[in-house]
Order: structure tokens, then sequence, then C-alpha cells
């Protein structure tokens, strides 16, 4: 019996091992490469980070561009996501405690909304911010990602207010505008980690988005990360190290994000996928 | 109560009566943003997505009315059948794999492990890790001169050439299939991994006394434990995965010779060429499919 379990552990930890490096090699790669020169990944092709330096990142903070689409980043994600919370509170709030006519129906709608993958609306979406003067701007961007933002963090938060059953009816009995206090003094700190893991979940899905904004803002001035990233590559030149330092810098702030968060976000994801 | 009051009552609102009933006004005010967010970025794209499908509009021309021959000619089209059969090759492929790596690695760490609070958070990285990153990091990595397969698969001698595999038609597929998977598979993950959890303790109990190994275990307590999330994960991951553009678009565009061009890649190379009726027609040849699986999803989500 001991015999078979070491064996058995033996097997575990080799697969988790195996595991481990598929899971952890690209970052670990892309780090390491952001360190090294461009030359010497053609005069020394390796894995390792044989030559560590700190070029591609001197060069990358000292690019207009890029801090450009860092900014640019962060204000589109940011009013995204603040906007998309505020919107979706009242939403959630609305769709599970108040009883109003036709609510059913609008839930389906916002869950519609939120499974609706951008790819079956970018033309439309293109040619409308086109129509109305906003392709090209910070503006027509955040106003299109809340298209996604505002389904996504109403959908989660419907999940969280749905947990909160006894103090929902007790919100629920309460009239006029002092459910406007029950909502804020009761109900939401009862949710705080829902509004983080929405406000975590939000940012991302709008700090990662590359479609919209290929389609809608490719401008200079109005380049957000990943279409600054995409820019890089100029016909044959392709600078692979400087891409990977872009995009380390690019990564850094959602990942510390998903890992100072973790707890938020796995609950955010079960709430919305399970229990929802 | 006297005439005059009750006489007001009837007549002030008259339609508008229902609307000042129990929450109906209160409700609406707190949906006003959503609404207008769905209606402004939803609906009326939507519409105006579908009306552009029956016409000829490029940028800067509104075009007219053609009825179906958008439609007509993407189906004449091989480069459309092409992606259409891509699309359906490309997200089963992922699916599978992301099932399969998925469930294998949650019950991989459902066991005791030394460290598996870290190894847990660790699993996370790829979905932590925004989408256009991962596709850039693993475009490199399949580099034919300079990348880490290359190497790796030189030094253990398993080749002793340089093979492209983003631009060879026989590897480009599965290259692309294998980093969607390892970009996706960690949802699956944690969301198997909460499903395990949940499954009663005692019927592994009683399956200890019954004598039935693990296999069994696994077959007749574990599986159906966790079929409802399968399932919704399922659905929520296909109607994601149909919306793979970054995944293709950022390793091989669609190439080589379209041999993994899928329908929003196609989609997009059409609007770019500024034909916006022809690629209206392209994205919405999808919505039968997300529809069916939305559909599916609403009533699944009801049942809970």
């Amino acid at each position: 019996m001991y015999r078979r379990n070491l064996k058995f552990s033996i097997f575990k930890y080799s697969i988790l091992a195996v595991v481990l490096v598929f899971v952890l090699f690209p970052l670990y790669y892309m780090v390491a490469t952001s360190f090294r020169s461009q030359s010497s990944m053609y005069m020394n092709p390796s894995f390792l980070p044989v030559d560590l330096q700190l070029k591609n990142y001197k060069s990358a903070l000292a690019s207009k561009d890029f801090i450009k689409s860092l900014i640019n980043s962060l204000t589109v994600a940011g009013v995204a996501t603040t906007v998309a919370v505020v919107f979706s509170v009242m939403a959630a709030y609305a769709l599970t405690i108040l009883r109003f006519k036709g609510r059913d129906t609008l839930g389906r709608v916002i869950v519609v909304a939120f499974l609706t993958p951008g790819a079956l609306l970018f033309i439309p979406l293109a040619a409308i911010t086109a129509n109305i003067g906003m392709s090209n701007s910070l503006r027509g961007l955040i106003l299109v990602y809340l298209s996604f933002t505002v389904p996504l963090g109403t959908y989660l938060l419907i999940g969280f207010f749905k947990n909160l059953v006894g103090e929902l009816e007790e919100a629920a009995r309460i009239d006029g505008a002092t459910r406007l206090q029950a909502l804020w003094y009761i109900l939401l700190p009862l949710i705080a980690p829902g509004l983080v893991s929405v406000a975590i979940l939000t940012f991302t899905a709008a700090w990662n988005e590359l479609l919209y904004s290929l389609v809608i803002n490719i401008s200079p001035g109005v380049r957000t990360l990943p279409v600054a990233i995409l820019n890089l590559s100029v016909a044959d030149e392709t600078p692979l190290t400087l891409i990977m330092a872009y995009s380390t810098i690019a990564a850094a702030p959602v990942m510390l994000l998903y890992f100072v968060g973790q707890k938020f976000i796995v609950e955010g994801l079960q709430t919305g996928a399970v229990k929802g | 109560m006297s005439l005059a009051t009750k006489t007001e009552e009837r007549s002030a609102p008259g339609k508008l009566a229902w609307l000042f009933k129990g929450d109906n006004l209160f409700g609406y005010l707190m949906m006003a943003p959503a609404i207008g967010v769905l209606f402004m970025f939803f609906a009326y794209p939507l519409f105006y997505e579908v009306y552009s499908s029956f016409t000829d509009r490029t940028v800067g021309h509104a075009g007219k009315f053609i009825g179906l021959k958008n439609y007509i000619f993407l189906l004449e089209d091989p480069t459309y059948i092409k992606a259409a059969i891509n699309t359906l090759v490309y997200v089963s492929c992922v699916q599978i794999g992301k099932f399969i790596l998925g469930l294998g690695i949650a019950l991989l760490l459902q066991q005791k492990l030394f460290g598996r609070g870290l190894w847990r958070a660790l699993v996370l990285v790829p979905y932590a890790m925004p989408g256009f990153v991962a596709y850039m990091v693993w475009k490199l990595i399949y580099n034919p001169d300079v990348g880490a397969l290359n190497i790796f698969l030189n030094q253990v001698g398993l080749i002793d050439t340089h093979i492209a595999f983003l631009s060879d038609g026989h590897y480009a597929m599965p290259a692309v299939v294998i980093a969607t998977i390892w970009r996706g598979f960690p949802f699956w993950t944690i969301m198997f991994l909460a499903a395990l959890q949940a499954v009663p303790k005692e019927l592994y109990e009683a399956a200890a006394i019954d004598g039935g190994n693990a296999w069994h275990r696994f077959r007749h307590i574990s599986l159906p434990g966790i079929r409802p999330v399968i399932l919704i994960v399922f659905m929520l991951s296909t109607v994601s995965t149909i919306n793979s553009f970054e995944a293709v678009w950022l390793t091989t565009g669609g190439g080589p010779a379209d041999a993994t061009l899928i329908l929003p890649v196609f989609a997009y190379r059409g609007l770019v060429q500024f034909q916006i009726g022809q690629s209206a027609a392209a994205a919405l040849s999808l919505m039968p499919v997300i529809l069916a699986f939305v559909i599916l999803i609403l009533r699944k989500l009801k049942k809970d």
C-alpha cells in the first residue's frame, strides 16, 4: 500500500511539473526575451536570457507613442469600468429586487448582450462611430466599450445580488427614496466583493480588447496598447525583443490585478457562470 | 374620499397609470442607463448590420438594397466556405482540448499536493495574461529562426531543420489551436475545481466502502456531479471561442493560403476593404450558431 502511494505521488508530481512548464513557459519566455537584444536573438538562439540588458525597456519608456498608448489604455479601460460599475449596480439592483413590467425580458436581453461576441458587432459599431464623428477618439472607444462592459457587469452583479436573499427581501420592503439609501448603506457594502470582481473583470476586458480598437482607433495619437504593439512591426522589420518588452509592460498591470484580486475574480467567474 | 379626487385619479395619468404602480417607474429609472447603452450599442448596431447585409453598402457609400445577393455571393465564394469550415474545425479542436486539459488539471489540483494553493494560482497565468500579449508570445515561440519551439526540438534531436509552424499549411492550424487552448483552459479548470469541491464527500466515502476504484469514482460520482457545470462552461466558452479574432489575426493573420482563416478574420478583411454590406453578411452568418447557444444558455440559467 505504501509503495503504491509513493508511486502515485511520483506520478502526480511529474504530471504537475509538466503542466507547470506548459502553463508558465510563455510568461517566462516573454520576460526573458524582453531583456535580450534583437541581434543576439539571431546570433545566439536560445530561450535562456543569455544577455541581460535594459535597452528595450529604455526605448519603450523613451517612446512618446508608447507612453501615449499606455495612457490611452488606462483612460479608456478606467472610464469604461467606472461607468460600467455604476450602470451595472443600478441595473442589477432593479433586475433582482424591483418588480416592474418587462423585468424578465430586460434580464434576458442583458444575458444575450453579454453573450454576443464582438466579432458579430464590430462592423456596425465601426460604421456607427464613424457616422457620428467619433472614430479615432478616446470618447468613441469608451462608448463602444460600454457595449460589453455594462452587460458583463450587470450579468455578474445579478449573481451577487441574488446571493443576498434575506437582505434583498428586507430592502425590497422599504419604500420610496429610502430604497436608494438601503441600496447605498445596506446592499452595496454586502456586495463589495462583487463590485471588486466586476471592476477587475471589466477593466481587464477593456484593457485586453483588440478588435474594436483596431477598427475604431487607428490614428497614432489615440491608439491603445494592443494596436500600438501591433504597429511595431513594419513590413519585414519585426523588432521581436522590443515587442516582448512592450508586451511585458502591457501585461504587468492586469496580471498584477489578477493575482492581488485572485479570490474576487474566481468568485466573480463562478457566480456568473454557475449561479447567475 | 370626495368625488373630486376620484375623478382626478381616473383622468389624470390615463394610459400611463401603470407606470406609477408598484416599482415600475423606479425600475425603469434604474434601468435607464443600461437600456440606453443596450439600445445604442447593441440593438441599433444589430439592426444596422442586418439592414446593411441586404445592401451593397461600402465605407463612405450608403449603397442600395440588393436583397440576398451578399449571402448568395458568400455561398459561391470558396474562400468563405473555407473560412466556415476552418471555423468549425478550429472551434471543435480548441473546445475538445480545453475540456481535456481543463478537467485533467482540475482533477490533478483536486488531489492532496504540497503547495496546492500556489499551483492553483499559477494555473491562472494564461488567463490573466492579456490575449493580445499571449498570442504575440506564441508567435515568437513558433518563430522558425529564433523561436523557442524550434530551438527545443532541435536540441532534443527531434528535428534537424527549422519548421515555420505558422506559415506551413500543415502546422499552422494545430499551432493556433494549441495557443488558443493554452490561453483559454484555466477558465474551465477554475469552474471544474469549484464544481468538484461541491460534490458531497459522503458519496466518495460510500464508494470507498463499496470498493470502487479511482476510475469508478470519477465515472460515477465526479463526472455526474459536475455535469451541469461542464454544460454551461462548454456553452459559454464556445460562444467566446467563435469570437477568437485575435488568436488568429495576431499569429497567422488567417494564412498561410487561408489555412487558418476563420469567419471573424474573414469579416475583418472585408471591412478593411471597405465592404460593409458583404462583411456584415459574413459576420451575421455566425448568428444562427451563436443564437442556438444563447438560447440553450438562457434555458439552462432559467432552470437554475
